[in-house]
């Protein structure tokens, strides 16, 4: 929370009156942006704002319709990735682009390298620049490591360190903070701050806004592909850039609990074996009652996502049982057990979510095609499956030109829409949501949210794993931290607190508690 | 809908270029004009009763193509699967001795039985071994097709005629021709089959998995259809198919079975050409299959008049595939550019 005031920063860069078309789409209109050393922005904004193709533009991928860029005040005509990188422009991506058999050195040298004497690269001078860097702004990382040796923050800081090594003076980072811990993150906030005094550029996507808050010195406001408002972050607050983001359209959620005492889903001692004989998930009990919402927090890959593809019955297990509704499903198939009452928010929407190709009516109906509301001896009932598509259409408030628009067509919000309808359509017991509001607008997750909280008052019981803390702090009754395959530590609702979570997250809790299905406080902060 | 719009304008695209290949041979309205009389005319429309003959077995082919197609299963075995299937028939049909109905029923369940038999063995090789259904089907072809020149050439063929083929089938067992002409009642059949496919494929549960399995298989199996049966169903059916078009060809246009000529003409690799020119569109497949059919008696024609290898009509076809597959690859990356 540095809230300083200095002299106003000169631009290193602008962006005047920039627009973008693609087809009859305007990504973007008329969008002025200055960008000044020694000053952290943040771009904030909803899915299709535009921030993106803004980026593009400024990086040479896109070359705008209208307008202008301007370095150090001459106009300038990007072409490419390449143009934009000679003028000092760095980009960490949201997937990071490295090598991960190559060694730290290598990677940050890799595309830089220029041709040495006889073809050769100068191994020796480079090491020295690299360690020199490295020194300077106090990375801790070791060139010699092999990155896939790396953890995520570590990798993330590399793919900074590349960049400063290009000698970039403008440094744009999408969504920087998707993959870390809360304590991690501090810690890359910390790095920005310094690279600001020392003069860099920073410009941040993101659309958490508490990070903005946090972080930055100034906020630009993209809406529908226009700059709708630019502030100095000590002249604003969270409500009016959230307002300002969705025009106002936010509905404020109220939740309470709904949680009863019959038990839906029991998880007793699961186990998922992996490729190297360590088991994905190690030996997990938990319990989830009629409307109750367990969130599932963790930093990617420490086996939530095993245990969710072992009970919807995507993935064998190695051992335990899983009980619905008071009846072992552990042996059924992925049919019998949503004919059981299990839902699925599948994560991967592209590819397990929907059939993209497929229409909307077709996605609709995915899993009660054999349903006698739809289907007679083997063959459907077409215009009572239009039907059903066009009520979830119009229930799910589904933005499409009709039930036979292919899925591929609608809006990242629209598609996730569709499948929350199709799961909630078939009135499961449970319902495992799998990061169901990611990379989803705010009026979207706003909708989606309420959807849940609604399915969980009406009785459903809820199993939510998210990456999003702010969406577990605000829906769940319970959390449990996976951590290593294990549930390293559980917490109600009125335990929860960022820093404790963060630091079961990173397995730094102090005793993890044993698993059960009871709510059990959790341990110290580390 | 821009799928369809692309598949028809890589296909005029291509009826473009086929036109100014013509026309750039001296001598090239005669050409055009040999060629379409190839084609489509000739006494009494002959030729027309030809290309649609020979677009019979192409169709079918293409049918049998689609159907493991769009469920995402690259079934290139068809060669292999029509020459059993047109074997089957051709012994059924000289050696058992029955009333005429009979035996034209029980070759045709044979033929089929056979196809869809020999598409299971490929997708078992998949299932159980891990060879890959691309690969399986395209190897299985090799021993169905050698294995068939061998009964012909040794025990099951007809000593009199000296050829390596089987005896001819006895007249009342034939495929009723039209009169005056040499397209035979088989043509009813193929419809049928695009008949039945088109019916399944929009109205039945089945066609419902079969057709979102193959958009997705991974949605597929989140959303719990049962998609090994659908697999294996589906290799039947093409398999069934292919058999099916072996029998026509055997009782319809050959009257026995002679080595190479299903293989030779290339219907099975016509077909599946045919389905990728449709974009898997299943209205559209018969009308594209019709097309190759044309070209190839077309090209015959143009041969017998300008003295222009029949092969060219190859080229044309080679020119037509890298027009759909460079259209479409362009139009792909424009798309996928706006992703915003």
């Amino acid at each position: 929370m540095t809230q300083r005031t200095r002299a106003p920063a000169t631009p290193l860069c602008r962006l005047v009156d920039v627009s973008h078309a693609f087809g009859p789409v305007r990504a973007l209109e008329r969008v002025s942006l200055e960008l000044r050393a020694g000053e952290i922005l943040c771009i904030v904004g909803e899915n299709g704002a535009g921030k993106s193709t803004l980026m593009s533009v400024l990086y040479g991928l896109l070359q705008p319709d209208a307008g202008h860029i301007e370095f150090g005040g001459r106009t300038v005509r990007l072409r490419s990735a390449r143009d934009a990188i000679e003028r000092g422009l760095g980009m960490v991506h949201q997937h990071f682009m490295l090598y991960p058999e190559l060694s730290v050195l290598e990677n940050v040298i890799v595309g830089a390298e220029g041709p040495g004497r006889l073809g050769l690269i100068d191994f020796r001078r480079r090491r020295a620049e690299v360690a020199a860097l490295l020194a300077r702004f106090s990375f801790g990382l070791d060139p010699d490591r092999p990155v896939r040796d790396l953890a995520v923050d570590a990798r993330q800081q590399l793919e900074i360190v590349k960049l400063l090594y290009r000698r970039a003076d403008l440094i744009i980072l999408d969504e920087p903070t998707a993959v870390l811990t809360p304590q991690e993150i501090e810690a890359l906030f910390a790095m920005l701050r310094r690279l600001r005094d020392e003069g860099k550029s920073i410009i941040v996507i993101t659309h958490k806004l508490g990070e903005v808050m946090a972080l930055s010195d100034r906020v630009a406001v993209m809406r529908r592909g226009r700059r709708v408002a630019e502030r100095r972050t000590t002249d604003t607050d969270r409500d009016e850039l959230s307002t300002l983001m969705v025009d106002g359209r936010v509905e404020t959620l109220s939740r309470q609990g709904w949680a009863r005492e019959r038990t839906t889903l029991q998880v007793g001692s699961l186990s998922v074996s992996g490729e190297h004989g360590k088991p994905l998930v190690d030996n997990v009990s938990l319990s989830v009652r009629a409307g109750e919402i367990l969130g599932i927090a963790g930093v990617a890959n420490n086996g939530q996502q095993a245990l969710v593809e072992a009970l919807v019955g995507l993935r064998s297990m190695s051992g335990g049982h899983i009980v619905l509704n008071g009846r072992d499903i552990g042996d059924d198939d992925i049919g019998a057990r949503r004919a059981a009452g299990l839902g699925y928010l599948a994560e991967d929407r592209m590819r397990v979510g929907l059939a993209l190709s497929g229409s909307i009516a077709e996605n609709a109906l995915a899993g009660m095609e054999s349903r006698p509301a739809f289907s007679r001896a083997g063959w459907l009932d077409v215009a009572a499956a239009k039907r059903h598509a066009a009520e979830l259409i119009a229930r799910f408030d589904i933005r499409t030109s009709g039930p036979r628009q292919p899925v591929a067509r609608l809006s990242g919000g629209n598609k996730q829409k569709v499948i929350v309808a199709r799961e909630l359509a078939a009135g499961p017991s449970l319902i495992i949501a799998e990061n169901p509001c990611w990379g989803v607008d705010v009026g979207a997750i706003a909708f989606i949210h309420r959807q849940l909280m609604e399915a969980a008052r009406d009785g459903a019981a809820i199993l939510l794993i998210s990456s999003d803390l702010d969406e577990l702090f605000a829906l769940s009754d319970r959390l449990a931290v996976f951590y290593d395959g294990r549930i390293s530590a559980q917490f109600t609702r009125e335990q929860l607190d960022v820093r404790t979570v963060g630091a079961a997250m990173s397995g730094r809790a102090s005793g993890a508690v044993p698993a059960t299905s009871a709510p059990v406080s959790s341990a110290a902060p580390a | 809908m821009s799928g369809r719009l692309r598949r028809l304008g890589s296909l005029s695209l291509s009826l473009l270029v086929i036109t100014l290949v013509v026309l750039a041979i001296p001598g090239a309205r005669e050409n055009a004009a040999s060629f379409i009389d190839g084609a489509f005319g000739g006494r009494n429309r002959f030729n027309f009763y030809t290309t649609l003959n020979r677009s019979v077995l192409i169709v079918g082919m293409a049918m049998s193509v689609l159907v493991s197609f769009r469920a995402g299963l690259i079934n290139i075995g068809g060669e292999g699967q029509l020459v059993l299937g047109g074997l089957c028939a051709a012994i059924v049909g000289a050696w058992l001795h029955a009333p005429p109905l009979l035996v034209m029923v029980a070759a045709l369940v044979a033929a089929m039985l056979a196809g869809a038999l020999w598409a299971l063995v490929a997708g078992a090789f998949e299932r159980f071994a891990g060879l890959p259904l691309v690969v399986g089907s395209l190897l299985l072809n090799y021993p169905a097709v050698l294995f068939a020149s061998y009964l012909v050439s040794h025990p099951l063929r007809d000593v009199q005629s000296g050829s390596t083929q089987t005896p001819r089938l006895a007249s009342e067992v034939r495929l009723p021709r039209f009169d005056g002409t040499l397209l035979d009642m088989g043509i009813f059949l193929v419809i049928g089959v695009i008949f039945v496919v088109i019916l399944l494929e929009r109205r039945s549960v089945f066609g419902y998995r079969h057709r979102l399995q193959g958009y997705s298989l991974p949605f597929a199996r989140a959303s719990g259809f049962p998609i090994r049966a659908v697999h294996f169903q589906t290799l039947a059916g093409s398999g069934a198919i292919a058999g099916l078009v072996g029998f026509i060809a055997v009782f319809g246009v050959n009257h026995r079975y002679i080595d190479g000529m299903l293989t030779l003409p290339l219907y099975s690799w016509t077909g599946v050409i045919a389905v990728l020119l449709a974009g898997m569109l299943s209205w559209l497949t018969p009308l594209t299959g019709f097309f190759f059919a044309a070209l190839a008696t077309g090209a015959v024609g143009i041969e017998r008049a300008a003295d222009i290898p029949r092969e060219a009509a190859q080229i044309v076809q080679a020119l037509i595939i890298l027009f759909a597959a460079g259209f479409g690859a362009r139009l792909h990356s424009r798309r996928s550019g706006d992703a915003s």
